[in-house]
């Protein structure tokens, strides 16, 4: 069993990080959430609606840790795909690739395939086309893996601009800084079970200890005594 | 049926931009005029020939064009990932089945119609006539065969995990049909019980895939099978693909996508 | 010396490698023969293209009948020679064929009932210049099996028909070089001599060499050839008699009858011949030969 007895309910407008260890359960937890795998016994819900029925999806975006797109389209083409996929009329559509193109600095390559970007450059194709739908929750996994500290930076700036317009993120990181940044709650998960949850003033205050070494100590990581 | 079509316009561009067609296509023309500018006997009259191996390459083209891009499509996306970002978008993967089928399918009718246009030309450029209305109707029929060989490949790629098996597979299943297909039933009135009933059985199970394969009526300058005989097989064609798109449906729906 | 390492040892793997084939070479020749054969063909494909050949024949035969041709699964009805290829309407061996060729049959099930519509169904044979068509399977098969003799006798056949005698013939001469014995080839050239060239003389000796080359292979065997010897006969009884020789006529009769068929047809040839002969005056009767 890779995930055990897990509740959880994110509210709207607010920014959630969904912590742990490598093989904690985290991205099996996104996978029922997008309906890539049934979960053995329970339900989710995203905005109220089961999350095995494709509409669920209509308002959300959704960026993997490991960003493949196909190699043989442009950034363009790419994000029409996706647009079209939603149905957004095509005057709107063109509308929202120019933004998003130039908010993720890709407007340059944007008629250069895929094959061709970097790692840094499909990740920003990655998010551009997690934004195609403006949608209202972003779940976004790892969405600074890979990137320089600029890049990361820029991450954590559409984060928090989507904050400020009401947008609801969860995402999973291993950058406790930042998730301590850019979070308003955050769950702690290690081996499939729920750990702890809340603000993270809240539980900064309750443990005495920053966010890092409340997830040692959850993990149940102690370290050596120096010699 | 706007998601299917887009799906659909991602197969066909990856086919334009992947070599594998115009390398068919060339070598088809490259064969097809060479074999065409040889003499024999000093008659420049003679013609059959040349269409006879022209469109025997256009027929194996197509099947590898059919065969080869169907059986990559679904593992592909798999393999390379970016199933995940398709799937969380809201498409059913019964829409993700019926946007690579109508892909795969439309391709190959895009394909068809630039190989025919070459045989056409070749012939007309040797025999000063163009039954247009024949070409036509070859072309229909390879297309209804090559949407069956589509759903089966596409089956085969939900059931088996490397596209290698499974295109391999589905040329086997092809061409015995295609070769042995009509004979089955002599065959099988040959054999004793129970093999008889096994034989008879698939006989007529299998897709008769060689009622679509009029390429002798081109070549010998026949009538063409009449226009309701050519709508049934359309018929025939259009439910035996939708029966393996089924299927396809019923197997893909519940495999378990893991990131 | 070191970054000069890995092309020294590829320049001396590429010396072994010369030095190994200059030394194997003619111990190779002993046993591969077909790489010194001239023919790119037979260096490619070996003896199988023998089974190429004898497909082309068989294409030959289909484009004759327009598609329409047994499958192997109706190998029992199907031709078992090509003499229809060259036979005219009315001839034992048409008619014989049109028999073979009903192989079809009343369909067995729903299935097969519809897919004939699919195929074609109608015997006919190619005319009226269509003929050229078979052409080119024709000479793909002599390509790949030179010795396969009806090739070159049907091909000749049809480029006479076709009006292209000088073709047929450089195509029976190419024959008679890789089949210096063969009496079809023989019979058929004699037909081009004598037909199309209206050469009497010469279409007597290529059918006497005809002759003496059936009776070196086939006299001597339980089942002889006694069609084709029953062609040359005739052919040449009919040459002798046009050109006077009635009693050589004869004899050519005598020996058709043994392989005819019809020898009571043939008798009654031969008496009409006895009957102009004894009519003839007895100065103008010219020797036997």
């Amino acid at each position: 069993m890779v995930v055990k007895d897990l509740n959880l309910s994110i509210r709207a407008g607010e920014v959630f990080g969904f912590l742990g260890p490598n093989g904690a359960g985290k991205t099996t937890t996104m996978n029922v959430l997008l309906g890539f795998v049934n979960a053995t016994s329970g339900a989710a819900f995203l905005f109220g609606v089961d999350v095995r029925e494709p509409i669920a999806r209509q308002r959300i975006g959704y960026l993997p840790e490991l960003t493949y797109y196909y190699k043989f389209l442009t950034a363009e083409e790419l994000l029409r795909f996706y647009a079209r996929i939603f149905g957004i009329p095509r005057a709107e559509a063109n509308r929202r690739i120019d933004q998003l193109l130039k908010l993720v600095e890709l407007d340059s390559a944007r008629k250069c395939p895929i094959k061709n970007y970097s790692k840094g450059m499909q990740q920003r194709v990655g998010l551009a086309q997690a934004l195609i739908n403006n949608p209202e929750l972003l779940i976004l996994d790892e969405p600074t893996s890979g990137l320089d500290p600029l890049g990361r930076m820029k991450v954590r700036e559409i984060i928090q601009r989507l904050k400020n317009e009401g947008k609801t993120v969860f995402f999973s990181s291993h950058e406790l800084g930042e998730v301590e940044t850019v979070c308003d709650r955050v769950a702690i998960i290690n081996q499939g079970e729920l750990k702890v949850e809340g603000r993270v003033a809240e539980l900064v205050e309750q443990h005495h200890a920053n966010l890092e070494k409340i997830f040692l100590n959850i993990i149940g990581y102690s370290p050596e005594p120096a010699a | 049926m706007n998601t299917v079509f887009a799906l659909a316009g991602v197969v066909v561009k990856e086919l334009y931009r992947r070599k594998d067609f115009y390398v068919l296509f060339v070598l088809t023309a490259v064969i097809t005029l060479v074999m065409g500018s040889v003499s024999f006997f000093n008659d420049a009259k003679i013609v059959r020939y040349v269409k006879e191996i022209a469109l025997l390459l256009i027929w194996v083209s197509a099947l590898v064009i059919a065969i080869g891009t169907t059986a990559r499509q679904i593992p592909a996306e798999r393999e390379s990932r970016t199933i995940f970002p398709l799937l969380a978008k809201p498409v059913t993967r019964a829409q993700v089945i019926l946007g690579k089928f109508a892909g795969c399918w439309l391709a190959c009718g895009l394909a068809l119609i630039v190989f025919y246009l070459f045989f056409g030309l070749v012939s007309a450029s040797r025999e000063h006539d163009w039954p247009l209305l024949n070409y036509v109707q070859a072309l229909w029929l390879q297309w209804m065969m090559l949407g069956i060989v589509i759903a089966f490949v596409l089956l085969g790629s939900v059931v088996f995990a490397a596209p290698s098996s499974n295109a391999t597979i589905a040329f086997v299943v092809v061409i015995g049909i295609l070769l042995l297909g009509s004979h089955l039933n002599q065959v099988a009135l040959q054999q004793p019980e129970p093999l008889r009933t096994i034989v008879y059985a698939l006989y007529f199970l299998i897709p008769h895939l060689e009622w679509y394969d009029v390429r002798d009526f081109v070549i010998y300058e026949q009538h063409l099978p009449g226009w309701t005989d050519c709508g049934l097989a359309t018929l025939y064609a259009a439910v035996y693909a939708a029966l393996l798109l089924w299927a396809t449906w019923l197997v893909f729906r519940r495999k378990p996508l893991s990131v | 010396m070191k970054r000069a390492a890995p092309y020294l040892t590829l320049l001396l793997l590429l010396a072994a490698s010369f030095t190994l084939a200059t030394v194997l070479q003619p111990r190779a020749l002993k046993w591969s023969t077909r790489g010194q054969s001239g023919s790119l063909l037979k260096v490619v494909l070996g003896d199988s293209r023998r089974l190429f050949a004898n497909q082309f024949f068989v294409q030959a035969d289909v484009t004759f009948h327009s598609g329409y041709y047994p499958s192997i699964f109706d190998q029992a009805q199907a031709p078992r020679n090509s003499r229809h290829m060259t036979a005219k309407e009315g001839e034992p061996e048409a008619e014989q064929h049109e028999k073979q060729m009903n192989f079809l049959g009343p369909p067995r099930d729903w299935i097969e009932r519809f897919g004939r519509h699919f195929l074609i169904t109608e015997h006919t044979h190619l005319h009226g210049g269509k003929e050229r068509e078979m052409l080119p399977w024709l000479q793909l098969s002599a390509e790949l099996d030179p010795q396969k003799i009806e090739t070159y006798t049907v091909a000749a056949y049809w480029l006479r028909n076709l009006g292209k005698v000088k073709e047929a013939e450089d195509f029976l001469r190419q024959g008679m070089r890789n089949n210096p014995d063969s009496y079809e080839i023989l019979f058929e050239l004699g037909r081009l001599c004598y037909e199309s060239n209206h050469d009497p003389v010469r279409a007597r000796n290529v059918w006497e060499l005809g002759l003496r080359k059936w009776t070196e292979a086939e006299a001597a065997k339980k089942n002889p050839d006694l069609f084709q010897l029953e062609q040359i006969a005739m052919n040449l009884s009919r040459l002798e008699e046009e050109q006077g020789n009635l009693v050589r006529s004869i004899q050519l009769l005598e020996l058709s009858k043994k392989a005819s068929p019809s020898p009571q047809s043939l008798q009654k040839q031969i008496n009409e011949l006895k009957q102009k002969l004894a009519a003839r005056p007895p100065a103008a009767a010219p020797q036997p030969r």
